[in-house]
């Protein structure tokens, strides 16, 4: 390590503090009392640093309002997406790359096709569809379009592709059934392509706005980033500055944390899903 | 896993078995929808009529495809839109000149030349005498999205890149500042656009209160027109950094170290190694970088649903944000689908383009 090399870091760290700046002042925002910011938002260093400081605005974020029922649809929604992709994409994943039957190469293809419609192209039918079936309004209306797009499987399928042949040729020689090769030798193998897909599908499911914002109506089934969106029109006068940001922290918390926990499978899944689809 | 006679199962058995519930919400909530989409944008469809009562809807033909983009008395001359036509000109004679001295690939070359004859092409369209377009803000909305697209792009692209080289060792503080960096791709679209309107806000903003203890006047950032769209962009390139940084660095792992030392020895290091070696070795990955940030920054809405409303004057109203009010506030779901397929065809051919690129590279 030369002098040169502390200039870069040094340099660098400058514009990576301006990058983080916009976040921290959320969260600075969120703990001081609303009455101050409604005068200023600069109270010591330029609002950065929570000074007064409060933790009322998630106090009274928990104790009245609907953040904690949005977090919760939340955490209803993106585990159930993140289930229901999981369990069809590693199926027909594993049965497009390792098993041979007719009309193989044709699902391939029109898997494939698949990739190239875009959520927006497809919303406008999907509501009238889920309102002829009165689905519109619950879980399984905001979980089950997502199951249909093909990036879980084409990323399992590549990585089922690389395991050696060998493995699953000495189970058939034992007599072992298709499905149970799946169940008990192939599935433990993937678990490193089903955490980075399972990732993927939580970010995507957590994040998605255009889907919930058309299907879910009711305050009751929104996800928590729909509701951000529902109060941030009017945040300053109804809810007071500081408690619109803390809803803003809680809504972000999850990610986050989940980001900085599995930060390598969280940049392989955005590189994937990003490169893919 | 105690098996004594053979799996009853044969294979094509198992595979449909396995396919199956993928294979049911893959044509129930793509394949039909996408079919369906198509076939209502055929229809005079009032979401709120045929919600009531399913036959009140009508089949008009292509008549949506020629209310949304067409007119009375649409005209086509050489010198409706000079700048982008004569652009489109020059990206003509410039594919023709370069494939001819052997300085462009015929792939490329046939590329620059389809975009350029659409460059021609499109901008010519304009109403004559008494002429009007059926829809006035259709084609002002499609050119507000390219100008998101045109400045978003670049803007993450250049930064991304810069920052990857700069990043681009294994250390830990360099670990770290890539983490900040990435940080904010986590959040979702309403977070940002929550932290950015405050940002911009000229009475409680931190960038007004910046500006106010450095003497300046605060800019109404979202409300003025001069200013809406690189509020919008200014905070779209905050938040989508990352996944381009992270496929740039990707890209740089595998320049190989002996060609920097190679280069080292013609005494290229620094600014010019990046100019000389980096970057020409970067071909690929830039091209999929750029590729792929115009398909997920054409889809933009809800920094312009939310931060400016579409506003001031329609300056950031948004093809998808078109789409979702035409649609859900309009109840014109005919008008809104044929959009939505217009959207689909962009996104297509980008999307082909992505395979074909991506495909090369592996």
């Amino acid at each position: 390590m030369n002098r040169a090399y502390y200039w870069l870091v040094f340099a660098l760290s400058i514009p990576a503090f301006l990058w983080l700046v916009p976040t921290l002042w959320m969260v600075s925002l969120s703990f001081q009392p609303n009455e101050v910011l409604a005068r200023t938002t600069s109270t010591t260093l330029f609002g950065l640093i929570p000074i007064p400081f409060t933790a009322e605005n998630y106090a009274a974020l928990f104790s009245f309002g609907q953040t904690p029922w949005w977090f919760l649809n939340s955490v209803i929604v993106s585990l159930g997406m993140t289930l229901g992709v999981l369990a069809v994409s590693t199926t027909a994943g594993y049965a497009l790359a390792r098993l041979d039957f007719p009309g193989k190469t044709a699902i391939t293809i029109v898997c494939l096709i698949g990739l190239m419609v875009p959520e927006q192209a497809v919303f406008i039918p999907l509501y009238t569809m889920f309102a002829d079936l009165g689905w519109h309004n619950s879980y399984h209306a905001l979980i089950l379009p997502r199951m249909a797009v093909p990036i879980g499987v084409f990323l399992m399928m590549q990585f089922f592709r690389a395991i050696p042949k060998d493995i699953e040729e000495a189970a058939r020689l034992d007599g072992v059934g298709w499905l149970k090769i799946f169940w008990h030798v192939m599935l433990p193998l993937a678990r490193p392509a089903m955490m980075t897909l399972a990732i993927l599908t939580f970010l995507y499911a957590w994040n998605d706005y255009l889907w919930p914002l058309v299907s879910a109506q009711q305050r009751e089934y929104f996800t928590i980033t729909l509701g951000l969106a529902s109060i941030q029109s009017n945040f300053a006068q109804s809810e007071g500055l500081g408690r619109v940001m803390a809803s803003g922290v809680i809504a972000s918390l999850p990610v986050v944390i989940l980001f900085l926990i599995f930060q390598r499978y969280v940049v392989q899944a955005m590189t994937v899903g990003g490169s893919k689809g | 896993m105690a098996v004594t006679s053979r799996s009853r199962l044969s294979q094509t058995q198992a595979a449909w078995i396995l396919l199956a519930p993928f294979l049911l919400t893959y044509g129930l909530f793509l394949v039909y929808p996408f079919f369906q989409g198509l076939w209502i944008s055929l229809h005079d469809w009032n979401l709120l009529a045929v919600a009531f009562n399913p036959d009140a809807k009508e089949y008009v033909g292509l008549r949506n495809y020629e209310r949304v983009m067409w007119g009375r008395n649409i005209e086509w001359s050489l010198l409706a839109a000079p700048f982008w036509q004569g652009l489109g000109l020059a990206g003509l004679a410039l594919a023709a000149g370069l494939h001819w001295a052997g300085r462009m690939s015929r792939f490329n070359a046939v590329a620059l030349a389809v975009a350029s004859v659409l460059l021609i092409v499109i901008p010519g369209f304009h109403p004559g005498e008494e002429g009007r377009w059926y829809d006035r803000r259709f084609w002002p909305t499609v050119g507000n999205t390219l100008v998101f697209v045109g400045l978003a792009v670049p803007g993450v692209t250049i930064t991304a890149l810069a920052l990857a080289a700069a990043l681009n060792r294994e250390t830990r503080a360099m670990g770290a500042l890539r983490t900040l960096f990435f940080l904010s791709q986590v959040l979702s679209v309403t977070v940002v656009t929550l932290i950015w309107q405050i940002m911009f806000s000229p009475r409680q903003g931190l960038i007004a209160n910046v500006t106010d203890v450095l003497g300046g006047s605060p800019i109404n950032w979202l409300t003025d027109p001069q200013f809406a769209m690189a509020a919008i962009v200014i905070a779209t390139i905050w938040w989508s950094l990352g996944i381009a940084m992270i496929l740039f660095l990707a890209g740089l792992q595998d320049i190989s170290k002996d060609i920097y030392e190679a280069a080292a020895l013609d005494n290229a290091r620094g600014i010019k190694a990046f100019w000389y070696v980096t970057l020409p070795n970067l071909k690929r990955t830039v091209t999929l970088v750029v590729v792929l940030q115009i398909i997920l920054h054409f889809q933009v809405f809800g920094q312009s649903h939310l931060m400016t409303q579409g506003g001031p004057n329609d300056t950031t109203q948004v093809l998808v944000r078109y789409i979702y009010q035409t649609g859900f506030r309009d109840s014109e779901l005919g008008r809104a689908s044929a959009m939505a397929v217009f959207l689909f065809l962009i996104m297509g051919a980008f999307s082909v383009i992505q395979f074909i690129v991506g495909r090369e590279k592996s």
